[in-house]
């Protein structure tokens, strides 16, 4: 029997966390969907006394936001930073960890300098790769400096090329921002791979080596398969926050969000929703709840993939 | 078939694998040079990569420490041809960048959050892991369901509350709305689970309190649990950048990442004046570096396991 | 193939860096496995066994001496380019893989002349599987299989590529009793049918005896007897190899040679001709007790047990080393139960003496 002098107890411990969930947590799950339904909704409309404004019900904020320019442009970046990234940084990592946990000598400091980028400011850090692609203008027809980046490029005998600066092209910001979200991004990915080969009986590489079996062929044939759930787990995670990708952009554009001159032209998804706040309420609604739907799918495909591939 | 005849067997042996001396050391020399090159590329690969994974960092300090003419010649110099700590000084006293004013809000701003959130946390995970009462699977179920939800969707209606409490451009709309953290409190249950029920049962016949108990018990045993969580916090406030850019963006509350970010270091023509910058940058980036040397096996246990980043 | 090991001797550095202290593995060990023979590498654990094993398999390299597969010396050859099958001791099967992928798993490796069509492999495949008899279940996964089975898909996978040596680390140990005795007949009769020189390791004496052409005793790393299971049996060559063969156990008693006689305490229980007077220890197979009401021998009597075939009479004596001495009698000899006493004759080939100190053998 459940003691109701306990059960009073427990409530009473759980109180101040049950009050601001429902605060924060449960109620704006429900007023986003009701945002979302209430077609054009802006909170200083809503508030304003003289007017009695009424918002139709429907799903036009949906339809709004799909047909808005700017929230394409914010998908598109926002998927292709996805789909670029989360396939580069995986293998790196799956290199890196099969790589250390290969070699005896050396094997901490290198541990160590791998996991360095974990604990930073996505933000600081971020000005410090701006700083890197980052020309100085000067008066002159080159510029006074075009940064170490493009430094290194000439000495390979590669042409210099407008990265970040007024003028540059997409591809080149794109590129900025996949250095530097699989820069971020693999630490993590190294440490739970690591862990998980690590865990790898070292019988299966034994057993591998008598019968000759090539590097390459033990790389894809027994440690990939014998690592599909943390693999899983590091694409996964992977997409969840490249789809919530926001502050590494901020990080290198700043709050524009782009180059000098093309303001907004790395915006993503939840740069979108973050400009809406305290304007557009409705379509940001509507956009926060796209996002979950998109992050929702590509989960639930993730891991029913997974579950066929990581199977054994 | 062969496996049945000792002669198919021993033909076979000597079809497939032809030894003789020759051949011997031939196929001896070959796997030890395959050996030196397969370490040779592991080791050139795994180098190459540490390089550019610590470069970044190696930047910052150099040009932290350059004057910024340095910074600016064309062809870049890998090591300050001298060091300019005033650019260090300058992050400390520079009008626009505020440092004290920021390091103040920020460390205020996460010493409270982190406590009340650790009592919070602490409360609901006993309740959790120790207590029976209706509906507690369903209850935890979901709370773990909230956590499937990108936080992007909370910070809508959240903005609007804290605007309608009143609470714009103060420290309560920098600590409360973020003090419960399921993944904490799912934390910190799955460690007090692990402590064995019968140590509360004893401590309820020799008549110790709930109180007690957590506190002479549950806290040590869990410790570890709770220094990660802190940390975790401590991280939080040191890097959190959108919820205060859009609820505590004056000077009096701004946190130090915003205060980054949104410092000019400028010289007196408008372009930015980077080494003052990159000294900025490793100024904020220092706490977070001697937490990485001295508690990083705390924070690894934690985020190992929940996939978000401090 | 006969497998030859030379002076073998495996050193680990010391794991902790200020001890310094080396562990030898295996030291200075020689001997010669015959062509297409069944070896037992035999002794308690942390004896070397397993090393030596690894050795012969290339998984680790000998600190110095030499191994030689025929006229081959492989001692710099590395692993894969030896030719030999090793079934691992949790068999190392790969969970990922049906049983069909993981015996054919090695033969994907051969490259050059020796590469295999798929016909080839799936033929080659099957009837390693039928040999040990296995066919039935080539498209389950290993965690689908019972202990014995996974054995003998790990026994496939090592003979598929047809080594010219088969190594099995432990190959019993993970079975539970009824399937390790089928088990150790299936290795022999697969083992007979091949030819293949094979050799396993166990720390089971009665394993080992009961497959082996021949056995292999190590202690702490040096090898102490080579031969047939029953020679060896018969004829230790020293007290730890007479005390590590045989259940129930050899019995040990302190004893002395005076005059060309053995006393166990002041009984004189038999003539030893030729050797010096000294302090020995005796060593008395369980066997090797007969019951006589005049015999030598007086050994309190503590209790009978009688096992259908023979009877089991449990006894004490001063002069034990052990607290208790058990005798094997044919179950025909009666037994006073009531008795306090029993009065044993000794069998002369049944009793051993070995030197108080170095424990070697005392031959008479």
């Amino acid at each position: 029997m459940v003691d109701t002098r306990k059960q009073w107890k427990a409530w009473l411990y759980l109180s101040p966390a049950i009050v601001l969930l429902l605060v924060f947590t449960v109620w704006p799950i429900f007023n986003t969907i009701r945002l979302s339904l209430m077609e054009g909704y802006n909170s200083t409309m809503a508030a304003n006394p003289y007017v009695d404004h009424e918002f139709a019900i429907g799903l036009g904020n949906f339809k709004r936001v799909l047909e808005y320019p700017n929230f394409l442009t914010c998908l598109k970046n926002t998927v292709l930073l996805c789909v670029i990234t989360v396939p580069i940084s995986t293998l790196l990592a799956l290199l890196i960890a099969v790589g250390l946990h290969s070699i005896k000598f050396l094997q901490k400091p290198l541990q160590t300098i791998f996991f360095m980028p974990y604990v930073t400011n996505s933000i600081a850090i971020g000005m410090v790769f701006a700083a890197m692609f980052n020309m100085v203008i000067g008066g002159s027809t080159r510029p006074d400096s075009v940064g170490i980046i493009n430094n290194l490029l000439e000495a390979l005998g590669i042409d210099y090329v407008n990265w970040t600066n007024a003028g540059s092209k997409y591809w080149a910001n794109l590129v900025v921002m996949v250095v530097y979200i699989v820069w971020n991004a693999l630490p993590f990915k190294i440490l739970v791979l690591l862990g998980g080969l690590q865990g790898i009986n070292k019988q299966y590489y034994e057993a591998a080596r008598v019968d000759g079996t090539k590097k390459s062929r033990v790389l894809w044939k027994i440690t990939v398969p014998l690592l599909s759930p943390m693999l899983a787990y590091v694409i996964i995670t992977g997409f969840i926050g490249g789809f919530k990708e926001y502050s590494s952009i901020v990080g290198i554009f700043g709050d524009t969000m782009g180059p000098a001159g093309n303001p907004y032209r790395m915006d993503t998804m939840v740069g979108f929703i973050y400009r809406a706040i305290g304007k557009q309420e409705g379509t940001a609604s509507a956009a926060a709840l796209i996002l979950f739907g998109i992050i929702f799918v590509v989960t639930m495909i993730n891991l029913a993939v997974s579950k066929k591939k990581t199977h054994y | 078939m062969a496996f049945k005849k000792k002669e198919a067997t021993a033909d076979l042996a000597d079809s497939s694998v032809v030894m003789n001396a020759r051949n011997l050391q031939q196929t001896a020399a070959r796997q030890r040079i395959s050996k030196i090159c397969g370490k040779t590329l592991t080791y050139t690969f795994l180098l190459l990569m540490a390089l550019i994974v610590i470069f970044p960092f190696y930047f910052m300090i150099i040009s932290s420490l350059k004057t910024t003419e340095e910074y600016r010649r064309s062809v870049p110099t890998l090591f300050p041809m001298e060091f300019k700590f005033e650019n260090y000084l300058n992050v400390f006293t520079d009008k626009d960048f505020q440092f004290w004013v920021l390091f103040r809000n920020t460390v205020f701003v996460g010493v409270v959050s982190t406590l009340l959130s650790l009592v919070i946390t602490v409360f609901s995970a006993f309740a959790f892991a120790r207590l029976e009462f209706k509906g507690k699977n369903a209850l935890f179920a979901a709370l773990l369901g909230t956590m499937m939800i990108p936080g992007e969707l909370f910070t809508i209606t959240n903005y609007q509350t804290v605007n309608d409490f009143g609470w714009m451009n103060s420290y309560t709309v920098l600590i409360v709305p973020f003090l419960v953290s399921v993944f904490y409190i799912y934390l910190l249950k799955q460690n007090f689970m692990q402590i064995p029920n019968e140590l509360y049962l004893a401590a309820k016949v020799d008549g110790t309190s709930d109180l007690k108990y957590l506190w002479k018990v549950m806290i040590p045993l869990a410790l570890p649990s709770l220094i990660s969580i802190t940390i975790l916090k401590m991280m939080g406030a040191w890097n959190s950048y959108m919820w205060p850019r859009l609820v505590a963006n004056d000077s009096a509350h701004k946190l130090i990442t915003n205060g980054l970010r949104g410092a000019a270091f400028v010289d007196e023509l408008g372009n930015t004046d980077y080494p003052r910058q990159m000294a900025a940058v490793a100024v904020v980036s220092l706490p977070l570096f001697l937490v990485f040397i001295f508690l990083r096996k705390y924070i690894m246990k934690g985020v190992s396991r929940s996939g978000i980043k401090g | 193939m006969k497998v030859v090991l030379q002076n073998l001797t495996k050193i680990f550095p010391s794991r902790d860096k200020k001890s310094n202290q080396e562990v030898v593995a295996v030291n200075d060990f020689s001997f010669e496995i015959p062509d297409g023979k069944l070896i037992g590498l035999l002794g308690p654990s942390g004896c070397g066994k397993s090393t030596t094993l690894y050795m012969i398999s290339g998984l680790q390299k000998p600190t110095s001496g030499k191994i030689f597969f025929g006229d081959d010396d492989v001692t710099e050859l590395s692993t894969e380019n030896r030719g030999i099958g090793l079934v691992f001791q949790n068999y190392a099967l790969y969970p990922h893989m049906t049983v069909k992928q993981n015996i054919m798993f090695p033969l994907e490796n051969l490259k050059g002349k020796d590469k295999l069509t798929k016909a080839e492999k799936l033929e080659r495949a099957m009837s390693a599987a039928k040999l040990v008899q296995i066919d039935e279940l080539m498209d389950r996964k290993p965690n689908e299989l019972s202990g014995g089975q996974q054995q003998r898909v790990a026994i496939a996978r090592a003979l598929v590529k047809m080594p010219r040596v088969l190594l099995l680390d432990e190959p019993l140990s993970n079975l539970d009793a009824r399937l390790r005795l089928q088990t150790r007949e299936e290795i022999r009769r697969i083992q007979k049918e091949t030819g293949i020189t094979t050799v396993f390791v166990t720390h089971d004496q009665e394993e080992a005896m009961s497959i082996s052409d021949m056995i292999v005793v190590m202690k702490l790393g040096v090898l102490q007897q080579i031969g047939k299971p029953q020679e060896v049996y018969d004829d230790p060559v020293n007290l730890f190899v007479a005390k590590f063969l045989g259940t129930p156990p050899i019995n040990v008693f302190n004893g002395a040679v005076k005059e060309g006689k053995l006393y166990i305490g002041d009984a004189a229980v038999l003539e030893t001709p030729g050797v010096e007077d000294q302090e020995v220890t005796v060593g008395i197979r369980p066997e090797g007790f007969e019951l006589e009401a005049d015999g030598a021998l007086e050994c309190q009597l503590s209790n009978v047990e009688v096992m259908g075939r023979d009877v089991s009479i449990v006894t004490t004596h001063p002069a034990s080393c052990n607290v208790t001495i058990r005798s094997i009698i044919d179950a025909d000899c009666k037994v006073d139960v009531t008795a306090t006493s029993v009065r044993y004759n000794l069998k002369p080939h049944k009793v051993f003496i070995f030197n108080k100190e170095t424990e070697e053998r005392i031959y008479f």
